[in-house]
């Protein structure tokens, strides 16, 4: 209790609420909420520290600034006070003195709020308004992807397969959002013949936003699962806003992932569908899951095409199958195909597997859905292990969602049967158990307080032979 | 919560490699465990007990910082009647520390610490503890009396003689002359008592064999001088439990037989003189690539031996094959191997966690067996005195 309080006072107590803005993306709301729900300031910077970027600098100058010119006025006040014999002046000093840190931690979002809607947001819309007509000309196939899960890896993957053949450029990274289109927009040529898009939704409305501003030929619904519910509120209103991209593309030109039982709702809209049993007309057989890759053939009429990856999971047989057939429409060649798929491999932390202490660790920390939860759960319980481990923090933005999606989660779980459960201790931690429990789950328990501590010291827990899949990870604004 | 005592460092000249046992074998999967209070307890190199929690970090070790550390703390007082209580006084206010110690897990090398010194001071205590107890841990690190129990038993040894200082230390020559006549070259002369190859001499003619007794004596006052085996393989084989020992896998160090496993080879080199880098653990060829029989006959061997000895909790039994004529000979028993062998444990599939609760498991077992035998009886001797 003492060390929480005395937490504010501390010379370091500036650069955590620094860091903190920065972790937020600089979002009052997110920032908030975690500010008030954070007890001692000294336990905040785990996971990461702050970057000193241009605006962190001026932010950090600025609070202690302000916490420098606070502490000098209550000092003169509680002077007057004493100077003048005055019991209340004195007390107004002390207590301005003890509230100094709440305080300029809310009075820091000032400048950022003056920053945003005065200066950035302006000049965003007038970046963003020159990019729209950049991708109105630009001739190429403009492909949009966009999902609760897999946007990242359905883009790389397109890219990787289609470069055999095309020039392609695509939206760097996880860069999902209208100002990143925008930049992205100025990094184009003009003789590109396939562009990607990804779109990042966060709130309703934005998958038209952005149609709007980037005119897509095409466009992917990698899948949908219950993500960002603190904005949508609800799993209709995200469902709504992804198949809100029917709007701006041709019927025959929109690709939907079927396997996820959320897309049902929207099964009226024509679209064409894809999935683990076939994509475009082909047929998926003889699929074959390792720790080495993911192969399998396709099938249409006489034609056979075998495919190997380097990804792992059959969750991962859908994607793949639609990039190659997808391919073969837009004019590349068997070989090419092949070649391209051949050389998709794991993307960091996303069922990227290495090897520890003679264990197999997949690690999958970059999940953050359901659906991805029902991938990982099922290549455990696919792979062949001598002990199996599952690891997990829980997954965040749930909103009115969280206890019913936990459970679940836990009955996944249990359904792999993992030798071992280790469950990073949460909010959310005792609905993972209470689904396990509910799914009849036998094997050990364990709960960890410190993720780091546990991550870090992976090696002591795993031996030869062993299995680990690691699925999600919370940052520090979230644990 | 349950606390554990880890003692480490000690009176040996194994004093450094029980200290990277402690600190990063034991100490760090039992408080990952989160299922023991782990106390770390250091015994500096002039016998003086520290217990604090800033010996849990390497980098005290390491930094060299660890003279100036001790020169600030006061020792530790170690109360032994009825179990085992730390007590220490520190800060301005002199503040008193205690702390009650449930098991002892002894992560200590060599003289006064694997010889069964600190196991007896345990058993006084009446306090449960990992590893081998008093009289194994006694027989394990004397080579001649495991290679006597072990011929009691059957159990192959090379030829060998043992002697003790007193006896030769003013007549190496003639010692020499007597050896030559009964034993054959090349020749092995080891300190009975200490590990970690330590003092130990091959030698192929009597200047050498002299100058082997010399220095052989100067550690120990009691050595074995043994034949050589011819077509050699050394094969070592970790197993852990009470009366059901489990083998790990049986280990095969990649050095010839003229780079025998010294001091050097073991822990400053990595295994393999000049190239490996990874401590202990890069040198070895796991699990040793031998035909089946001769596998199944080594791992018998060791296990006979492990019992014969009387061991408990954890041990590493050192074996020599003559690979042409298909014998195995014991060579020696460690009975708390550096490490406690983990990389061997983790490729059996045993992680360092359940390895450390596995043997914390195997203490608890073995003490409540010796506390339900009756150590005292009622007699009316006093009366008649």
């Amino acid at each position: 209790m003492i060390k929480n309080f005395l937490s504010l006072y501390l010379p370091s107590y500036p650069r955590v609420v620094v860091y903190m803005l920065q972790a937020s993306e600089y979002e009052q709301g997110p920032y908030l909420k975690w500010y008030w729900r954070t007890r001692n300031y000294t336990e905040v910077m785990n996971r990461r520290s702050l970057h000193l970027t241009r605006a962190a600098k001026l932010l950090l100058t600025l609070l202690r600034l302000g916490i420098a010119l606070h502490i000098i006025a209550c000092g003169v006040l509680i002077y007057n006070g004493i100077r003048n014999d005055s019991v209340g002046v004195v007390g107004i000093g002390m207590g301005m003195c003890l509230l100094y840190p709440v305080l300029w931690a809310h009075l820091i979002l000032l400048p950022l709020v003056v920053g945003r809607h005065g200066i950035a947001k302006p000049a965003q819309k007038r970046v963003i308004q020159e990019a729209e007509q950049i991708f109105a000309s630009h001739p190429a196939v403009k492909i949009a992807v966009l999902g609760s899960y897999g946007k990242t890896t359905m883009k790389e993957l397109l890219a990787t397969v289609l470069s055999e053949g095309k020039k392609v450029s695509y939206t760097p990274a996880n860069k999902n959002v209208s100002i990143s289109h925008a930049k992205f927009a100025r990094s184009l040529h003009g003789d590109e013949e396939i562009v990607l898009l990804e779109y990042g939704e966060g709130v309703p409305g934005d998958i038209a936003r952005f149609a709007q501003n980037t005119h897509p030929s095409h466009a992917v619904i990698t899948g949908i699962a219950p993500v960002h519910l603190d904005t949508y509120k609800t799993l209709d209103a995200a469902v709504e806003d992804l198949f809100s991209i029917h709007n701006y593309v041709p019927e025959d030109h929109l690709f939907v992932n079927t396997e996820s039982e959320f897309v049902k709702p929207k099964i009226h809209v024509q679209f064409k569908s894809f999935g683990e049993q076939g994509a475009l007309g082909w047929k998926v057989r003889d699929v074959q899951i390792s720790l080495q890759g993911t192969e399998f053939s396709l099938v249409k009429a006489k034609r056979v095409i075998k495919l190997k990856s380097g990804l792992i999971g059959r969750h991962q047989v859908g994607f793949l199958a639609f990039v190659a057939a997808f391919a073969l429409d837009l004019g590349l060649t068997k070989d090419q195909v092949q070649a391209g798929i051949a050389k998709t491999k794991p993307f960091e932390h996303r069922m990227q597997p290495y090897s520890l202490a003679g264990a197999w660790i997949i690690d999958d920390t970059y999940n953050g859905n359901i659906e991805g939860i029902r991938a990982g759960t099922r290549l455990l319980q696919e792979l062949d292990a001598r002990r199996k481990m599952y690891v997990t923090p829980g997954l965040v933005e749930q909103g009115p969602e969280t206890e019913r999606v936990h459970i679940e989660m836990g009955s996944l779980i249990a359904n792999a049967k993992p030798d071992v459960v280790v469950l990073m201790q949460n909010s959310v931690t005792d609905y993972i158990e209470k689904g396990l429990q509910q799914a009849g789950y036998k094997g050990e328990i364990r709960k960890e307080p410190n993720p780091l501590a546990f991550y870090s010291s992976l090696s002591h827990f795993v031996a030869h032979g062993d299995l680990v899949v690691m699925q999600n990870d919370w940052t520090d604004n979230y644990a | 919560m349950e606390t554990v005592a880890v003692i480490f460092g000690g009176r040996s000249a194994e004093h450094d490699v029980s200290i990277v046992t402690a600190l990063a074998s034991v100490i760090r999967p039992l408080e990952l465990s989160q299922r023991y209070n782990v106390e770390a307890i250091y015994i500096a190199k002039d016998g003086s007990w520290y217990w604090d929690e800033k010996l849990k970090d390497i980098t005290l070790f390491t930094s060299g910082k660890i003279d100036e550390f001790l020169q600030k703390t006061q020792p530790v007082s170690v109360q032994l009647d009825g179990g085992m209580k730390l007590i220490k006084t520190s800060g301005l206010a002199a503040r008193k520390q205690t702390q009650k110690v449930d098991i002892v897990f002894p992560a200590m090398h060599g003289t006064y610490g694997e010889d069964g010194a600190l196991m007896g001071l345990l058993d006084m205590a009446g306090i449960p503890y990992v590893g081998c107890g008093v009289s194994a841990a006694a027989i394990a690190m004397d080579k001649v009396l495991t290679k006597q129990i072990a011929r009691v038993n059957d159990i192959a040894t090379s030829n060998f003689l043992a002697f003790l200082k007193e006896d030769i230390a003013s007549t190496l020559e003639g010692t020499a002359k007597d050896i030559e006549k009964q034993l054959t070259y090349p020749l092995f002369v080891k300190p009975a008592h200490l590990g970690s190859s330590i003092g130990i001499s091959r030698v192929t003619n009597k200047d050498e064999l002299v100058n082997a007794l010399e220095l052989a004596i100067y550690y120990d006052d009691k050595l074995i001088v043994e034949e050589a085996v011819a077509n050699l393989i050394e094969v070592t084989l970790p197993i852990i439990g009470n009366d059901q020992p489990k083998p790990a896998l049986l280990e095969r160090p990649m050095t010839k037989a003229e780079d025998f496993f010294d001091f050097d080879t073991k822990y400053m080199q990595g295994g393999k003189k000049g190239k490996a880098s990874k401590g202990a653990q890069g040198y070895s060829q796991l699990p040793a690539e031998l035909p089946k029989p001769l596998y199944a006959q080594a791992e018998a061997l060791a296990l006979r031996v492990y019992k014969a000895v009387g061991c408990t909790g954890t041990a590493r039994v050192d074996m020599l094959i003559d690979e042409k004529e298909k014998t195995v000979y014991l060579n020696e028993i460690n009975p708390l191997p550096g490490d406690l062998y983990a990389h061997n444990w983790n490729r059996a599939g045993v992680s360092n966690l359940d390895l450390v609760l596995g043997l914390i498991g195997l203490a608890k077992e073995r003490y409540a067996t010796r506390e339900s035998l009756a150590t005292t009886f009622e007699t009316n001797y006093l009366q008649q005195f």
